[in-house]
C-alpha cells in the first residue's frame, strides 16, 4: 500500500522516537501535568478563580461541514472546539491569552469547498491554527494553502494519502498533523483482531474465507484493499470482493452471492449507517454462519435505531472515539451536560483532544504564531512531533516524518504510545456498543452473534 | 432456484423504487414540459412530512399519509404559484425553469436539514415482517411498495385518459395556446398538475424512505434514476415509465448478481444509450410524440 504499512519502517520510526526520548519524556510530563490541570478526569468543568485568560484573543479556526451530508458530524466538531477553548480559557488560555474559535463551512467537502474555507479562515480571521474533524474530498490539496500561510493544521481525515504527502516533504508541511491513524490500519488491524479471537478460543472459524464488500469511495477502498493485500499473511483467503455503488438499499444480489458461498467473515467497508442497517435487515431473516464486521456506520446510533435487533452481534472498530474509561466517561458527561443528551461526544472527541494538545504544545513553545509567523509555528510543530498526550481518546503520539497518529496495537505494542484501535460489538441494540478490544481498554468480552450456529 | 427468486425479488423492489420516484416527474414533464429538478427534494419532503405526522404528532398511519399527501399537494401549488407561473410565457422558459427548480430543491433540502438535522432517521411508517418464498425472505414492505407504485401509475394513467381534468391536461400538453383558445383554464389546470404531482411525490417519498431511510439527501439518487427512466420510456409517457422502471430494476439486479454491483449502473447507462440510438423517442414513445 505504502510505507506506513511496512513494519520495518515502523521500527525505524521507533528509533527516531527513542532518539528523541529525552525531549519526549519532558513533553509527556508537561502534557500529563497539563491534562491533569485541565481536569479531564473531573466531571465538571474545573474553574479556578483568577485563572481565566484575559489577554488578547487568539483566533483558532474550524473548517467544518456545517451544512451538507456531513453536517451532523460538523456540528459536533464545532461544539467540541468551542468546549475545548472554553475549558482552556477557564484555566488561563495559552500563556494568558484566550482562544477564540471561528468557523467556516466546508459544505459538501470537495476541494472546491474546503480550500476556500481554509483560505477564509486565514485571510479573514487570521487564525493561528486550524483544528478540524474530517473533511473528505480534498485529499491533501488544502495542504498548500496551509503551508503557504505557515500555520498549524490538525485534522482527522483518516487518510493514508497524508502519510505520503507529508512524509515526502516534511519541511514544507511541517505544520500539518493528522490527529488520528490512517484508514489503512483498519484493514490489517481487522485481520490481527480476528486471529486474536481464534487464538483466545473465543471463536472457532468455520473456514478461512473473508468476503469483502466495499463502497466506491476512497476511504472504503483503501480499507478493503488493505484487508485483501494482507489476508494471506494472516492465513485468510478472499472469497468475494464486491464493490457496491452508493447509496445502496437493496442488497439482495450481494446477499445471494454470500449465501451461495458462506465465508467465515463478511467485512463491509462501506460506511453509511443507513445502508449498513439495510444490509443487516436483509441479512438477519436468512443468516449464514459468518461474523459481520462493518466500518464506521455502526458507531452511530442511527445504525441501531434503523436496524434494531438485526444489528445485535455486529462488530466494528474505530481509531477515533472517546474511550469508555474514567477520562472518556467524564468527557462524555461534560459534553452531554452542555449540548444535550442527543449530542454525539464520540464524534466531538477528536477535535476536543486536538485543541487540548495544541494548547499544550503552543504553551511549551512559548506562544502561538499567526499567519506568516513561520518561526514560532515551527517551534510548535517540533513540540507536537514529540508530544505524548493522554486525552479522552487515549494516547496521541505521531509518526515522524508523516505526522500522523500512531495506532495501538497495529503499529506499536505499547498502549501508552499509540491511539487505541478500538473494537466494539453491538450486543444489545438498545444499549451502547461493548468495547471488546484492545487491552487494557476493553470493557466487555466478545460474544458469538445471535445468528451463529455452533 | 433461490438465487433466481432473489434476483427477481430484488429487481421488483428496485423497479418499484424507480417507479414511485418517476411518477410525478413524468406527469409534470409530460403535461407542462417542465423538467422539475426539485423532484428529489419533493420526495424527501414527503418522507419527513410523514415522519413528523407519525412520530411528532402521533397520528395513525392513514391520517399521517393523508396529511403528507395534502402537504405535498400544497407545496406543489405554492411552487407553481410563486415561481413557475411567472416564467411560463417568458422567453427561455424551459431552461429558466430548470434553474429555478434546482434552486427550489436546494432551499427545500437545506430547510429540511436545518429542521431535522443531517442524521439518518428510521421512517416510522415502515411495515415490518415478511414471508419466505423458498429460502428467500420477502419483506411485506417491498410487496406494498411494488403494488402501490403500480397502482399509483395505473390510477394516474386512468385519470389522464378518462377524466375531464385528464383531457384538459392532455390538451395543454399537446398545444397550450390551442387549449386556451378552446376555453381550457390553463392556469388552473397547471395548478392542478402541480398539486397532483406534489401529492404523488409526497406519497412516493413515504414509500421510498421506508427503504432508503430518511436523510436530507435521500432524493438525489432516485431522482437521477427517474430521469433515466423517463428518457428510456419516452418523455412524459406515464405507463411507459412504469414498464421501464420494472424492466430496468430487473436488469440492474441481474447485472448485480452476474457481473457485480459496480457494473449495474454503468450497464444501465449503456442500455439507455443503446435504446436512444435504436429508438430516439424512447422504448414506449412514438416518432411524433403524443405525451401522456
Amino acid at each position: 500500500m505504502n510505507n506506513s504499512g511496512d513494519r520495518s519502517k515502523i521500527i525505524d520510526r521507533r528509533k527516531f522516537l527513542s532518539l528523541g526520548s529525552s525531549l519526549a519524556a519532558s513533553g509527556a510530563m508537561l502534557a500529563t501535568l497539563n491534562a491533569a490541570a485541565l481536569g479531564q478526569t473531573q466531571e465538571l468543568l474545573p474553574s479556578v478563580e483568577g485563572m481565566a485568560a484575559t489577554g488578547e484573543p487568539i483566533p483558532i479556526g474550524g473548517g467544518v461541514p456545517l451544512t451538507g451530508w456531513a453536517a451532523a458530524d460538523g456540528i459536533e466538531f464545532k461544539r467540541a472546539l468551542e468546549m475545548a477553548c472554553d475549558e482552556i480559557n477557564a484555566l488561563g488560555g495559552i500563556l494568558g491569552r484566550p482562544l477564540a474559535p471561528v468557523f467556516e463551512d466546508t459544505k459538501e467537502q470537495g476541494a472546491d469547498n474546503i480550500i476556500p474555507a481554509m483560505q477564509r479562515l486565514i485571510d479573514r480571521h487570521g487564525v493561528h491554527a486550524i483544528i478540524n474533524g474530517y473533511n473528505t474530498g480534498a485529499v491533501t490539496q488544502e495542504y498548500d494553502t496551509i503551508a503557504d500561510a505557515g500555520i498549524i493544521y490538525i485534522h482527522h481525515n483518516t487518510d493514508i494519502v497524508h502519510h505520503d504527502t507529508v512524509g515526502k516533504n516534511p519541511d514544507r508541511y511541517y505544520g500539518i498533523f493528522m490527529g488520528d491513524p490512517a484508514e489503512y490500519w483498519y484493514g490489517e488491524g481487522l485481520l490481527a483482531f480476528l486471529n486474536g479471537l481464534v487464538d483466545k478460543k473465543e471463536w472457532e472459524k468455520p473456514n478461512n474465507k473473508i468476503a469483502i464488500v466495499t463502497g466506491s469511495q476512497n476511504y472504503s477502498m483503501v480499507i478493503a484493499n488493505a484487508i485483501k493485500d494482507n489476508a494471506a499473511k494472516y492465513g485468510w483467503d478472499i472469497s468475494l470482493f464486491e464493490t457496491v455503488v452508493v447509496p445502496i438499499s437493496e442488497w439482495g444480489p450481494t446477499l445471494a452471492k454470500l449465501r451461495a458461498d458462506p465465508p467465515a467473515v463478511i467485512a463491509v467497508t462501506h460506511w453509511v449507517p443507513q445502508d449498513l442497517a439495510q444490509f443487516m435487515l436483509q441479512f438477519a431473516p436468512n443468516p449464514i454462519n459468518s461474523l459481520v464486521y462493518m466500518q464506521y456506520g455502526p458507531s452511530l446510533a442511527a445504525f441501531r435505531e434503523i436496524g434494531k435487533d438485526s444489528t445485535n452481534g455486529v462488530l466494528y472498530s474505530t481509531v477515533i472515539a472517546a474511550l469508555q474509561d474514567e477520562i472518556g466517561q467524564a468527557f462524555i458527561k461534560r459534553y452531554k451536560d452542555r449540548f444535550g443528551a442527543d449530542s454525539s461526544p464520540l464524534v466531538g472527541a477528536q477535535v476536543y483532544d486536538s485543541c487540548q494538545y495544541y494548547a499544550v504544545a503552543a504553551a511549551l513553545a512559548g506562544g502561538t504564531g499567526g499567519p506568516g509567523d513561520e518561526a514560532q509555528n515551527r517551534k510548535i510543530s517540533e513540540r507536537l512531533r514529540r508530544l505524548i498526550y493522554r486525552g479522552v481518546m487515549g494516547t496521541t503520539h505521531f509518526f515522524y516524518p508523516e505526522q500522523a497518529a500512531i495506532p495501538y496495537p497495529d503499529a506499536t505494542n505499547d498502549p501508552s504510545l499509540g491511539m487505541p484501535h478500538q473494537y466494539l460489538q453491538i450486543q444489545d441494540f438498545t444499549k451502547d456498543p461493548a468495547m471488546i478490544a484492545p487491552p487494557p481498554y476493553e470493557t466487555a468480552k466478545f460474544v458469538l452473534p445471535p445468528w451463529w450456529k455452533a | 432456484m433461490d438465487t433466481t427468486t432473489q434476483i427477481i425479488i430484488s429487481g421488483l423492489t428496485l423497479g418499484a423504487m424507480y417507479a414511485i420516484s418517476t411518477v410525478s416527474l413524468s406527469l409534470i414533464w409530460g403535461a407542462l414540459n417542465v423538467l422539475n429538478m426539485a423532484q428529489g427534494a419533493l420526495l424527501t419532503l414527503g418522507g419527513y412530512a410523514a415522519y413528523t405526522a407519525s412520530a411528532a404528532l402521533g397520528l395513525n398511519a392513514p391520517l399521517a399519509i393523508l396529511l403528507t399527501v395534502a402537504a405535498g399537494g400544497l407545496f406543489g401549488v405554492a411552487m407553481y404559484a410563486l415561481v413557475v407561473r411567472h416564467m411560463l410565457d417568458r422567453e427561455g422558459f424551459e431552461v429558466n425553469v430548470i434553474i429555478a427548480t434546482i434552486g427550489i430543491g436546494m432551499v427545500l433540502e437545506a430547510g429540511l436539514q436545518k429542521l431535522y438535522g443531517a442524521y439518518p432517521i428510521r421512517q416510522p411508517l415502515t411495515v415490518e415482517g415478511g414471508f419466505f418464498l423458498g429460502n428467500v425472505y420477502v419483506p411485506y414492505n417491498s410487496v406494498i411498495i411494488v403494488l402501490t407504485s403500480a397502482a399509483l401509475m395505473l390510477v394516474l394513467a386512468a385519470v389522464l385518459a378518462r377524466t375531464r381534468m385528464g383531457r384538459a391536461i392532455r390538451a395543454i400538453s399537446q398545444n397550450r395556446d390551442a387549449a386556451r383558445l378552446m376555453g381550457v383554464p390553463v392556469e388552473l389546470v397547471y395548478a392542478q398538475v402541480f398539486a397532483l404531482a406534489g401529492g404523488l411525490s409526497a406519497a412516493s417519498g413515504i414509500m421510498l424512505s421506508t427503504i432508503t431511510t430518511l436523510a436530507p439527501t435521500m432524493g438525489y439518487d432516485p431522482m437521477l434514476k427517474a430521469f433515466i427512466i423517463c428518457v428510456v420510456a419516452g418523455l412524459g409517457n406515464v405507463m411507459g415509465a412504469l414498464y421501464a422502471a420494472f424492466l430496468l430494476g430487473l436488469f440492474e439486479s441481474t447485472v448485480q448478481f452476474a457481473l457485480g454491483v459496480r457494473f449495474a449502473f454503468i450497464s444501465m447507462l449503456v442500455l439507455v444509450i443503446a435504446v436512444l440510438i435504436w429508438r430516439p423517442y424512447g422504448l414506449f414513445g412514438r416518432t411524433r410524440v403524443t405525451k401522456l
